[in-house]
């Protein structure tokens, strides 16, 4: 697996995020804004985050075990309705930290 | 006595017309859906042609919701979720017209999608990653693994999963009564509506969404059905390759869609005034437990669940009017099936119509049997006989009437449809005037 060069040539991951939840809920990329809450306005379910992590790691070209995610959302939204939680900010935020890790 | 149940409604894709009217005028034309192979590249394949479904005309999207459900079907579930929505709009049943706990889901149901050609692709990779160059030599299953790992979408097992093409129905129609999946083949379609038919008959649910659905035509499905010698090979005239009955028949074309019917218990189709196309009478299984391929010379078991379909639909052999066949045009198939035609109904055999529409529609696996039921609910309601086409040359052990070349016009009371499937499974439905 090797990374996506455009994505590594830095600066907008945040449209590789959007473009990414759109395909998974099959939603144009026009409705994925930063704050739009996937599970609570986009239909998102718990099998749509897999591919989500899955279409992350091809992205970043690394392997991103779905615990990672797990456990990134439920210390993120620490005390949150992670229904409501969930938004396309948080998505980034989670691919920003996981493009920073080795 | 006990309650009737009815048909109230009919949904097909198949590859000589989505829906029934389309399915129907194509069925009273003749018309074949057997070409050359699209869908992937066959050169060097024996057999190089199959019945497919159109998807210049078929619209999946319009009938799923929300649209990223698609992303977890299968071709074959996708048929069945179109077929159920066609049926349900025919049958005029509402969202809120029966309780979601009294609607139930039995569906045949075949390969499904672990052998969608971008699935089979992904694992070709996973595969040559494994660095296997030479038959016999070990291959290297971790290097396997952490391929298919990084490039296999997690979602993809959902595509395989012979059930989920019924829980897809339940979803898209609120069905929260029981959800069963039919897995005989050849005789699932068939299978699946009679266990439907049993459901409401048991008490277990007053609708049942009901029917089959398969899409093979695949490199894994051709070559595997081909190398049994079970396929035509007729390769220079697609159209006229499928030809059940007849004397130079050398095998089935494989076809790929679905047919759902609603079934409704008569009291709760009357209180809603549906529309009622036939009644559901009859249905009988057996099993020949002789051979996986071939099925028993004397044709016991096919003549068993004829006769067990009667015998559930009390009615006499006067009384049919016309018999759809399993008819895969396959040598022996034919052969036996005649034989179990005749020693049921004697001397009435040479009387009743026994038409193939497989001849038009190729062989669709866990759907024939049921779009079959729908083409012989077509042909009691609209007074017709679809005919057995490329019938060209008489087989003298194949002396019955099948309908020959061109549809008649006929009016009957009740109609025999049958499947005979790989595993001797064998089923068969009988449908009455309402």
């Amino acid at each position: 697996m090797s990374a996506d060069p455009t994505l590594v040539a830095g600066g907008n991951l945040g449209e590789v995020v959007r473009q990414i939840v759109a395909d998974v809920l099959m939603v144009p990329v026009a409705r994925v804004q930063p704050i739009t809450e996937l599970v609570m306005e986009l239909g998102a379910e718990s099998i749509d985050f897999l591919d989500v992590v899955f279409r992350l790691e091809q992205a970043l070209g690394k392997k991103i075990p779905l615990s990672r995610w797990g456990d990134f959302v439920k210390e993120r939204l620490a005390g949150q309705d992670l229904a409501s939680g969930i938004t396309t900010d948080i998505v980034r935020e989670f691919a920003e930290h996981e493009a920073a890790v080795p | 006595m006990t309650e009737r149940v009815a048909v109230t409604g009919a949904g097909v894709v198949t590859p000589i017309g989505i829906g029934t009217d389309e399915f129907g005028r194509g069925l009273r034309e003749g018309r074949s859906g057997v070409r050359r192979i699209s869908a992937f590249p066959c050169a060097g394949f024996e057999t190089r042609i199959a019945a497919e479904v159109d998807d210049a005309s078929f619209d999946a999207a319009s009938f799923v919701e929300p649209p990223k459900m698609l992303k977890l079907m299968s071709r074959s579930a996708v048929f069945a979720v179109a077929s159920a929505a066609m049926a349900r709009r025919a049958a005029r049943l509402g969202a809120g017209d029966v309780d979601p706990w009294r609607i139930g889901v039995c569906l045949g149901a075949g390969g499904m999608g672990v052998v969608d050609l971008d699935l089979l692709e992904g694992q070709a990779d996973a595969v040559l990653a494994a660095g296997r160059e030479q038959r016999g030599t070990r291959w290297d299953i971790p290097a396997f693994a952490r391929a298919y790992r990084a490039h296999t979408n997690p979602l993809s097992m959902l595509r395989g999963l012979p059930n989920l093409a019924a829980a897809h129905v339940a979803i898209q129609n609120d069905a929260r009564g029981p959800n069963s999946t039919v897995t005989t083949a050849c005789t699932a379609g068939t299978q699946a509506i009679g266990e439907g038919l049993r459901m409401i008959q048991q008490g277990d649910a007053d609708v049942v969404l009901a029917g089959g659905a398969d899409a093979m035509i695949n490199p894994v499905g051709v070559l595997g059905f081909g190398m049994l010698g079970t396929l035509s090979r007729r390769n220079d005239a697609p159209a006229r390759a499928s030809r059940p009955f007849d004397k130079d028949r050398d095998g089935f074309v494989i076809g790929e869609g679905a047919g759902v019917v609603v079934l409704e218990r008569e009291r709760f189709a009357r209180a809603r005034g549906a529309p009622i196309l036939a009644e559901l009478a009859g249905y009988g299984a057996t099993c020949d437990a002789y051979r996986i391929t071939d099925e028993r010379p004397d044709a016991s078991g096919a003549a068993a669940a004829i006769h067990r379909c009667l015998d559930d639909a009390q009615v006499d052999v006067d009384e049919v009017g016309y018999v759809n066949a399993h008819g895969t045009g396959t040598p022996m198939n034919d052969l036996t099936e005649t034989r179990a035609i005749k020693q049921v109904f004697g001397e009435e055999a040479r009387r009743i119509p026994v038409s193939s529409t497989k001849s038009m529609i190729g062989h669709l696996l866990a759907a024939a049997g049921a779009v079959e039921l729908v083409a012989s609910l077509l042909a009691l309601g609209g007074g017709f006989l679809p005919p057995t086409i490329n019938y060209e040359t008489p087989d003298p052990e194949c002396d019955l009437d099948y309908v020959p070349n061109e549809a008649r016009a006929a009016r009957f009371a009740a109609a025999l449809s049958s499947s005979f499937g790989f595993g001797g499974q064998n089923a068969c439905l009988l449908i009455r005037r309402w």
